[in-house]
């Protein structure tokens, strides 16, 4: 017995102090520290940063001098800006309702499908998995015009005339769209998939018994128990639409941006400013206004979509 | 209100046959129990008569119509779930009210059907409540609600009590026994449970492997088992089954069976099988004798209180028995069981059926 008591204190007297539930407490932390620290340091420090840098003028070179609220008042009087903010909503309110309501639309099917189950979601994940450069290149050579690009070589020789697409100013951007939604599409399908696999098969039965229509099956049970799923999704790709920039600097490359910035999002405008023109203060003023948008905006659809 | 009559009934999963042609009659307003262990087809033979699976071959008629080829809500059946399928985001109102989503009847009269059905069931003080703040006998009674609020012909119910506790079930039983008796409607129950089947059903039918064992009154069943499986499943605790030489002599069959010779009014085949329910072997007293005789050493005892059943090593196995509650036999004593030859079952060694 006394062996055993003097084995069990050997741990030393500070550790044998606490209580359990203080020493799990310990350990937690132990753990938490190593991607707190990460993230202090790599995330969230440069983002406190671009909160002061905002407010300062700085070229690299020289040091930042405080303006005050300077970058803000260009930025608001910048027609560029409203421009690059119209573009950056119109990606958002077009994208997210219609690439979630294709991927439903997929999911909701291929559920339903036996064969070839597998390979068919793998065809529709495959893009999500390509990177994004890759995908935007192919995607400029369809637009093309003939005799190379795809597209203009299906249109005209059905006999329309070919459609200018990314030379275009009203059809810059939904050319441009297109290739997001697609390369988003598979990641939504699996994950749309999993939803729907999660609603026991019996909520389905009980309702075909009391003979609700497929319609009324999908609006009243499937619909509302995917909730969480919705949710998820819709503000996921919200913030990957806010955010949107590989796609569209890869696609319009030469004239990054678009005939007259019909193409260029948020995230563009500020990263020609920082490296392209250095104008750090003003680059960081808008990465401001695209934190507070995001932010905004996910608050807000967390906030609808809640269960009430 | 109807009869459901089942001819030839074959479920085929790919080249697995899971049904084997059952043949069954259930009168108008009867309570029949299906039961059997898992996967001998009785849930598949239910989802059929709801039209949840197809059928291979054969018929099934509900009232007068063959409905092989009806989808679900044309058979005016309902059905209640084991996990009870209840809707987890409808409060209990809305859940009863969606087993009339398509009849045809104005928001007053939907909400006085409801109201009635929740009047029965006890559910009035939960109807605004939704399901996650039910217990589960709660939950499964809105299950029933949501079937009875149709008026359907049948009710069928597939292991609707087997997610709750002991208690809880026992109370369930009586709930659905007394709802039968109130609507006299048929109803087709599932279960594994061969105490809900003797509790509850008018008949029982016994099922295995896709075939139909025995079909009969919970006490005729326990009675007069058709066959070893019959006769181990139904009652508890189960039968004692002892192998058993018979003889023949002078046109007089014996059983070679104890310690003496048991004689046998019928002709017996050579092996058969012997079953004696627990509640029908004693344990003898000193000097008391019995029809049957055998001998062995207590291994368990348990007390359950107006009873003991003991287990005792002996020639033909492990058996059990029963002793007097107030004085039960020690643990490694030797004993003497006895039972009456009346209540001796024979069964066929070889078919395992009744002799």
């Amino acid at each position: 017995m006394t062996a055993n008591i003097q084995v069990a204190r050997s741990g030393g007297r500070l550790w044998q102090g606490l209580t359990l539930q203080q020493k799990q407490v310990v350990w937690a932390w132990g753990f938490l520290a190593v991607p707190i620290l990460f993230y202090g340091l790599i995330r969230f420090y440069p983002t406190v940063e671009a909160f002061v840098i905002s407010t300062t003028n700085w070229n690299l070179m020289n040091s930042p001098s405080f303006v005050g609220l300077a970058n803000f008042k260009r930025l608001m009087a910048d027609p560029v800006f409203w421009q690059v903010f119209r573009n950056t909503f119109l990606y958002l309110i077009i994208g997210t309702p219609f690439s979630l309501v294709l991927a439903f639309t997929i999911a909701y099917h291929l559920d339903r499908v036996r064969f070839m189950h597998g390979f068919i979601r793998a065809l529709y994940f495959l893009p999500f998995l390509t990177t994004a450069t890759a995908m935007a290149w192919v995607w400029r050579w369809f637009y093309q015009p003939v005799p190379i690009g795809l597209i203009n070589d299906v249109i005209s020789s059905l006999g329309f005339s070919q459609q200018p697409f990314l030379r275009s100013t009203t059809q810059a951007l939904p050319a441009v769209l297109a290739p997001a939604i697609w390369a988003g599409l598979g990641f939504q399908v699996v994950i749309f998939l999993a939803g729907l696999r999660a609603i026991p098969t019996t909520y389905y039965e009980a309702a075909r018994i009391d003979g609700v229509s497929d319609f009324a099956i999908l609006r009243k049970i499937t619909l509302p128990l995917l909730k969480p799923t919705i949710i998820f999704l819709v503000v996921f790709s919200s913030i990957g639409f806010l955010r949107i920039f590989d796609q569209v600097y890869n696609m319009t490359s030469g004239d990054p941006g678009g005939p007259l910035n019909a193409t260029k999002p948020l995230v563009l405008m500020i990263y020609q400013t920082a490296f392209s023109s250095f104008d750090m203060g003003y680059a960081a003023a808008q990465t401001v206004v695209l934190f507070l948008v995001l932010l905004c905006v996910s608050l807000l659809q967390l906030r609808l979509l809640r269960d009430r | 209100m109807a009869g459901i009559a089942i001819e030839k009934l074959v479920k085929r999963y790919g080249t697995t046959q899971v049904v084997h042609g059952i043949d069954l009659t259930i009168e108008d307003g009867e309570f029949v129990v299906f039961v059997g262990p898992s996967g001998c087809g009785k849930s598949t033979t239910l989802r059929m008569i709801a039209g949840l699976e197809d059928i291979n071959d054969g018929t099934i008629s509900i009232g007068d119509r063959i409905v092989n080829r009806l989808e679900p809500k044309e058979r005016n059946i309902a059905m209640v779930f084991q996990n009870y399928a209840i809707y987890p985001h409808m409060s209990v109102a809305e859940n009863i009210a969606f087993g009339l989503y398509t009849a045809k009847l104005d928001k007053a009269q939907k909400r006085k059907r409801v109201e009635e059905v929740a009047e029965v069931l006890g559910l009035t003080p939960l109807l605004e409540r939704r399901p996650s703040a039910l217990s589960g006998g709660q939950r499964q009674r809105v299950a029933i609600g949501r079937a009875m609020v149709r008026d359907p012909a049948v009710f069928l119910f597939d292991e609707p009590l087997s997610n709750l506790d002991a208690q809880l079930r026992a109370q369930m039983r009586l709930e659905i026994k007394r709802l039968h008796q109130r609507l006299g409607t048929t109803i087709v129950f599932v279960t594994h449970d061969q105490v809900e089947a003797m509790t509850l059903a008018d008949r029982i039918v016994v099922m295995r492997d896709g075939h139909i064992l025995q079909v009969g009154a919970p006490m005729e069943l326990y009675e007069k088992p058709a066959d070893v499986f019959t006769a181990r499943f139904i009652g508890s605790p189960t039968m004692n089954v002892v192998p058993a030489k018979a003889t023949a002599e002078a046109g007089r069959s014996a059983l070679q069976l104890g310690e003496a010779p048991i004689a046998w009014p019928a002709a017996l085949p050579e092996d058969v099988l012997v079953g004696v329910r627990p509640q029908e072997l004693r344990v003898l007293g000193q000097g008391e004798g019995a029809d049957l005789v055998l001998s062995g050493t207590v291994a368990v005892v348990e007390p359950l209180g107006p009873e003991t059943f003991v287990h005792v090593e002996a020639e033909g196995g492990l058996l059990l028995a029963s002793a007097s509650a107030k004085n039960p036999p020690a643990v490694g004593s030797a004993v003497r069981l006895g039972s009456p030859a009346s209540a001796l079952r024979l069964f066929d060694a070889k078919s395992e059926r009744a002799l």
